[in-house]
Order: C-alpha cells, then structure tokens, then sequence
C-alpha cells in the first residue's frame, strides 16, 4: 500500500488517549485478571471462615504488606517495561526490602519457637500446595496483563514478561491470602515467593513470544 | 516543514488529544524522518525501507498509549523504529551473513547525532537570522568565510563578525541553560 493511503486510513480512527494510559491500562488489566481469580478462590478453595478475626491479626497483615508491596514495585516495573525507551530500572533493588523485613520478620518468630517446632512452622500445613496455588491464581492475572499489554510497547521483552508475571504472581498471592490460614513468616518467605518466582519465570519464557508486536 | 522534536511533540500530543488532523500530520512528518533512520542504518533496498517506514508509521498509530506526554516525543519515536528494525531483520533476512547486522551496530550513533541536529536547530532559531545564517553556512554546511560572504552578498569581516558573535551568544546560552 501507498504510504499516504496508509497514514490516511491510519488517522481516519483517532480516539482519545487519557493521560497516564499506560498505568490506567495496566491497573484494568490486572484488576479484571484479579477478580477471576477471586472468584476462583471464592468458588473452589473458599474464603478463610476466620478471615474477619484474622483481619484484626497481625500475621495477616504481614502476609498482607508482603505480597502487595510486591506487587506494587514489580507493577511499577511493568509500566516503565511497556515503554519503548525504558532504559534501566535503577529500582529494582525495592524489591528486596519486602523481602529482607519479611525474612527479619521470620528469623524474631524462629527466636520465639523452641527449634522441635521449625520444621512444623516452616512446612505449615500447604506447603505442597501453596506455590501451585499461588502459580495457578496469578495465570488469569498475567493472562489480564497481556491484555493491556496489546497497546502498549515493551521493547525489552524478556524483562517485560517477567516483570508482567512477577505483578501477576504477586496480586495472585495477595488474593490467596484470603483462603490461606497459614501464619508463620518462613512460611510466606518461602512458599509464597516461590509461586511468585514460578510466576515471573513463566513470564520471562513466555515474554519473547507472547509480546512481539 | 522541518521536523523537529517540539513540533513533533505538540502534534503527538494533540492526536492523543483525538486531533486527527494533527495526527495524520504527525504521521506524514515522520515519513522522511523514518526514511533517513532506517536507509542510514540498512543496505536493503527501498521496498524494505518502505515497508519499515509503514510498519513503525503503524506501531506509532496503535502503540501510542505507550508514549508518555511528559517525555522526549523522539526518543520514544526512535526506540520504536529501533524495535521495528530488529523485528524485521529477525523475520525477513533470518539467513543474512552478520555483516548486515555490523551496519546496524554501527550506525547506533544516528540517534545521538539526529537528536543533537534538532537541538543546534533549536538553538539557531533562538539567534537573529543573520547570525544564525551565517554559522549554518560556515560551520555545518562547511563554506568558506568568502563563500559564504558571497553567498549572502555581505562582507568577509561581517560574515566573520556574525559567527563570532552568534557563536558567543549560544555558549552564554548553553552555559545559562546548564546552571
């Protein structure tokens, strides 16, 4: 086709852009990855029947501000990967502090425990199944990513995978939280995060693929 | 018109707006701006060029929620075309010896060298004509102070009084501007 054919059928459909589209796109993504997979968690596993006394806990809370601050610092990776000219991410480095004050948060709760009782603590009683859980919620969730990502232009796109499957597995794990009863910090540090790391390791393999454009 | 990143800038950000008779202009501005990246940077043929040119103009129209009004429009204009070079060769000369991919590789620097072109163009439109006139003749383009003198039909010692004072403003400019 003739170049100018082409830029006149191009500006013949010019809807508005919102500023800040790509944040708006991203968040509408993975709210409605989300709310699937609530309703997942709703319909199959069910919520904690204790959720409301849990919510005045502090463990929940912990569980809480690990899995969203995640999400907020590999949703803020996200948005800066689905531009073209992203160039480094000097913050990713955030990251680690959820990690380190949850693992803190870990290493008082061991000095409170007698050591016959870590093992019991450590493994909970899901620890088979939480990471596949954690894997399986954030697939809507990093399917809802995709989504957003069809107007927007990641250039990197192993990076922009992994950042988009780390958001995913992340939110997942905050939604879980509503089933899971489980209580320990070691707990959340390991069986947690590593549903997280499967979810952005999925995102990194399937990144160069899913988001050519 | 010549295109430059202000001008760009303006008419990117009313197409977002909805403007579409500001995005179609966009969209024909880059035309030439395309062309030049994308011919300096491959020996293929125009055909390959032209299909190029028309993916990225396709990429700039339906990625464009991804541009951030508060940044640099040719930066991200530039690493959309880079992405959409890449993606090319990847699909078309997945078979080409590496010597295409070298030219690639060393023609990185356009963009530097075409974003610092709209830069002294910026800054010679801040000069009177005269003086802006004069450096262009005799410090891009490469005249002589007597060709450019009779270029213009001035003066040797006025051409030269020009570019020095031209020259001297945009340093103080410069300077100020980095303080």
């Amino acid at each position: 086709m003739n170049t100018d054919d082409l830029i006149a059928r191009l500006s013949a459909d010019v809807p508005k852009v919102p500023r800040h589209a790509i944040g708006r796109r991203l968040a509408i993504g993975l709210l409605l990855g989300a709310l699937v997979a609530g309703i997942a968690v709703v319909g199959t596993l069910g919520i904690r029947p204790d959720l409301h006394v849990a919510m005045h806990g502090f463990s929940f809370w912990v569980k809480w501000t690990y899995t969203i601050s995640l999400s907020v610092v590999a949703l803020g990776m996200t948005a800066q990967l689905a531009r073209p000219d992203s160039g480094r991410i000097r913050w990713a480095w955030l990251l680690a502090v959820p990690v380190v004050l949850l693992a803190g948060a870990g290493i008082v709760e061991l000095a409170r425990t007698p050591p016959g009782a870590w093992l019991a603590m450590w493994l909970g009683h899901s620890w088979k199944v939480c990471p596949w859980i954690v894997l399986a919620l954030a697939m809507p969730i990093f399917a809802g990513l995709l989504w957003s990502f069809r107007r927007l232009a990641p250039t990197r796109l192993r990076a922009a995978g992994a950042a988009a499957g780390l958001s995913a597995g992340a939110f997942a794990a905050t939604v879980y939280c509503v089933h899971c009863p489980e209580v320990s910090a070691i707990f959340v540090l390991t069986w947690y995060s590593l549903g997280i790391l499967l979810a952005a390791s999925i995102g990194a393999l399937l990144g160069p693929r899913l988001l050519r454009w | 018109m010549r295109a430059n990143e202000d001008e760009l800038r303006r008419l990117m950000i009313s197409g977002l707006d909805g403007n579409a008779a500001d995005h179609a202009a966009l969209l024909r501005l880059l035309v030439p701006v395309l062309r030049g990246f994308y011919r300096r940077r491959s020996s293929g043929a125009d055909d390959d060029i032209e299909d190029l040119v028309q993916e990225t103009l396709i990429a700039v129209h339906t990625r464009r929620a991804s541009y951030d009004r508060e940044r640099a429009f040719t930066a991200w204009l530039f690493a959309v075309a880079r992405y959409k070079m890449i993606d090319h060769f990847r699909r078309v000369r997945r078979l080409q010896p590496i010597e295409g991919l070298e030219e690639v590789l060393v023609a990185d620097g356009f963009e530097d060298a075409s974003g610092a072109r709209l830069d002294v163009e910026e800054l010679l439109g801040t000069l009177p004509p005269k003086q802006a006139r004069m450096i262009r003749a005799t410090r891009i383009e490469g005249l002589s102070i007597s060709e450019a003198a009779a270029v213009d039909g001035i003066g040797e010692s006025d051409v030269k009084v020009s570019v020095h004072r031209g020259l001297k403003a945009l340093m103080a400019r410069i300077q100020g501007g980095a303080r």
